[in-house]
């Protein structure tokens, strides 16, 4: 279909996460190698129409498939790519990431089969419980900081500092050097360090563009906040509700609940305001947490070293399995899955508790386009009841939204890019306009090297549109620039 | 349900079918079954293309009759979306529109051969 491209034309695609949020894959291919980056799913659609755009790629010719971490929207199309497909390449990612990915995925098959047996046909999953147990073994586990080299592909893995085992890889194909953040933050947070500089420079940086040209409020503003607004509300006699992911950013926010809870002890320990959890998974999940302690920041090490306990086993919060053993008589907060509020049981307790004044919203992750969450910020006079269409439900509580997701705003991207000093840039993960308008900061900001051999040029394709780039002797020339 | 046309997609190794009453589908009606049996959604953010896999050849019109117990080849793909250059504009909205898409497969009135019981 395409024309022949030249022995040293670099090429890029994305087959998702191109001018949007969701189901991150991307393909690399340069000198006869070809690496895939991530297989996600997008969070606001189901079933097939979730998945990035494989039949745009001949799958067969991918050599290996690095997975950036577990989120959804980075791994879950992956037993589907392994079963399904005739994807025949080798898969990598991160000690912990497989560990958390095992869970997170049979819960992911579990749920999505639950939430769509309507009348229609029971094969609605993407893959199957033994889908997912199959391919499993065949996912080889990697250490940070260790150069693999697999079929003549040499790739190392450095901290994103997104959630526990996020890793960039840096990719070294015949001597050019490719760096794909994945999903990364700058910031030091409770207990994860924050992403790596790799040592060696990249010719071609694919970075992350969430958050565009957004500036974060400084992350002290933004805790006091969160739990200002949590104690107020509960003070009234109010309910407060968090969407969240179920691992990740959950355990950072658990960690300042408890803190806090600690600290106000008299008015809100004891049981006064209770703090659940409802998620079964996390629970399962604490064990993965204490595992990889040694792979957080010193602070949190420091706490499992010299409370001999899990740090994630909370004093001020209980897990619940689900809301059947939920008495709900008064005020609490509640953390819960799913973080964008599709379905489930985040979903189940927003119907209950939003026809009510003093009862709190509180979206604290990245909400994707189409989603409730993204909707709900809108604060819509009703919302429409998931599991039954016909019906809408008044929306009278309060709604409020205190970013703690784990992605770098403009000005931690911006430094991080110029340390990275790669000449081509290709912007993923990023709605349409906040990728525009980082594109335009970027090159704006670069602006004084045009026309010269040091020029930085910035991409952000859309889904399925190759970039294509030459580096025919430009080897030589960066080398001895350096 | 008398007969069947196997569709298999670019990507999958096994073919999955379509079931339908009569000698055979037009290819409008074969992307709307196969956009509905995959809860593709309304089609306005991709495209739906299908090829007889012999001759890698598409099937570009809708009024083709695809024969009952043929094998099609399905390709799911972003929408086509033409980038508006133009007008010298400093916004960083990027204006587009999309201009190829298969939403007309999901909001067209389904043929009078087809199962009936659609919704509208
Ligand atoms: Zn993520
Ligand atoms: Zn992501």
């Amino acid at each position: 279909m395409s024309s022949q491209l030249s022995n040293t034309s670099f090429k890029f695609v994305a087959l998702g996460a191109g001018n949007e949020v969701g189901r991150s894959c991307h393909i690399l291919s340069y000198k006869g190698k070809t690496i895939m980056l991530d297989a996600g799913v997008h969070p606001a659609y189901q079933g097939m129409a979730s998945l990035p755009f494989y039949d745009d790629y001949d799958l067969s010719t991918v050599d290996i498939l690095l997975i950036s971490h577990f989120h959804l929207d980075h791994a879950a199309s992956l037993p589907y790519v392994m079963q399904r497909t005739n994807f025949k390449g080798r898969v990598f990612m991160t000690h912990p990431t497989k560990a958390i990915y095992r869970w997170l995925l049979r819960d992911f098959v579990r749920v999505t089969s639950i939430g769509e047996n309507s009348i229609l046909d029971k094969d609605d999953n993407l893959y199957t419980d033994e889908d997912l147990v199959e391919s499993f073994d065949r996912i080889e586990t990697i250490d940070f900081h260790s150069t693999v080299e697999a079929n003549g592909i040499k790739f190392t893995a450095f901290h994103a500092g997104h959630v526990l085992g996020a890793a960039m890889f840096q990719i070294e194909i015949a001597g050019l050097k490719v760096l794909f953040t994945g999903d990364y933050s700058r910031e030091l947070d409770r207990h994860l360090n924050s992403a790596e500089v790799p040592p060696l420079p990249s010719d071609v940086l694919i970075v992350e563009s969430t958050f565009g040209t957004a500036t974060h409020e400084p992350r002290l503003n933004r805790e006091k906040k969160l739990t200002q607004i949590i104690h107020s509300t509960v003070a009234k006699g109010g309910r407060v509700l968090m969407p969240v992911f179920a691992l990740g950013r959950a355990q950072e926010l658990m960690l300042i609940l408890e803190e806090y809870w600690t600290q106000h002890a008299e008015e809100l320990a004891s049981n006064q305001v209770p703090i659940y959890y409802a998620s079964d998974l996390a629970r399962k999940c604490m064990n993965v947490f204490q595992t990889y302690v040694n792979m957080m920041n010193d602070d949190i090490r420091k706490k499992f070293r010299d409370s001999q306990t899990n740090p994630f086993i909370f004093k001020h919060i209980s897990y619940l399995k689900n809301l059947d053993e939920f008495q709900d008589f008064g005020p609490s907060v509640m953390l819960a899955s799913p973080g964008m509020l599709q379905s489930g049981i985040s979903r189940d307790l927003l119907e209950k508790w939003c026809p009510e004044e003093k009862n709190l919203v509180l979206i604290t992750g990245y909400s994707v386009e189409g989603t409730m969450a993204k909707y709900i910020m809108l604060e819509p006079d009703t919302i429409p009841s998931v599991n039954n269409p016909d019906l809408t439900i008044p929306r009278r509580c309060q709604v409020e939204e205190i970013s703690f997701a784990a992605h770098v705003d403009f000005q931690e991207n911006l430094e991080f890019i110029e340390k990275i000093n790669a000449t081509n840039i290709i912007l993923v993960h990023g709605e349409s306009n906040p990728m525009g308008r980082l594109k335009s900061a970027l090159l704006s900001n670069f602006a004084s090297l045009k026309g010269t051999p040091e020029e930085v040029h910035v991409y952000n394709p859309r889904n399925s549109v190759d970039v294509v780039l030459e580096y025919k002797g430009v080897k030589v020339a960066k080398a001895l620039g350096n | 349900m008398s007969s069947t046309i196997f569709y298999r997609w670019k990507s999958q190794r096994e073919p999955s079918r379509i079931l339908f009453d009569g000698t055979g589908l037009t290819v409008f009606d074969l992307k709307r079954e196969i956009i509905q049996e995959n809860k593709l959604g309304d089609g306005v953010d991709f495209q739906l293309r299908i090829y007889n896999p012999d001759t890698d050849e598409e099937y570009d019109e809708d009024q083709t009759v695809i024969a009952r117990s043929s094998s099609i080849i399905a390709r799911r793909s972003p929408a086509a979306v033409k980038i508006n250059m133009g007008g010298g504009s400093t916004s960083n909205r990027t204006p587009h529109k999309m201009i190829g898409n298969a939403a007309r497969y999901v909001t067209g009135r389904p043929r009078v051969f087809n199962t009936t019981s659609k919704r509208p």
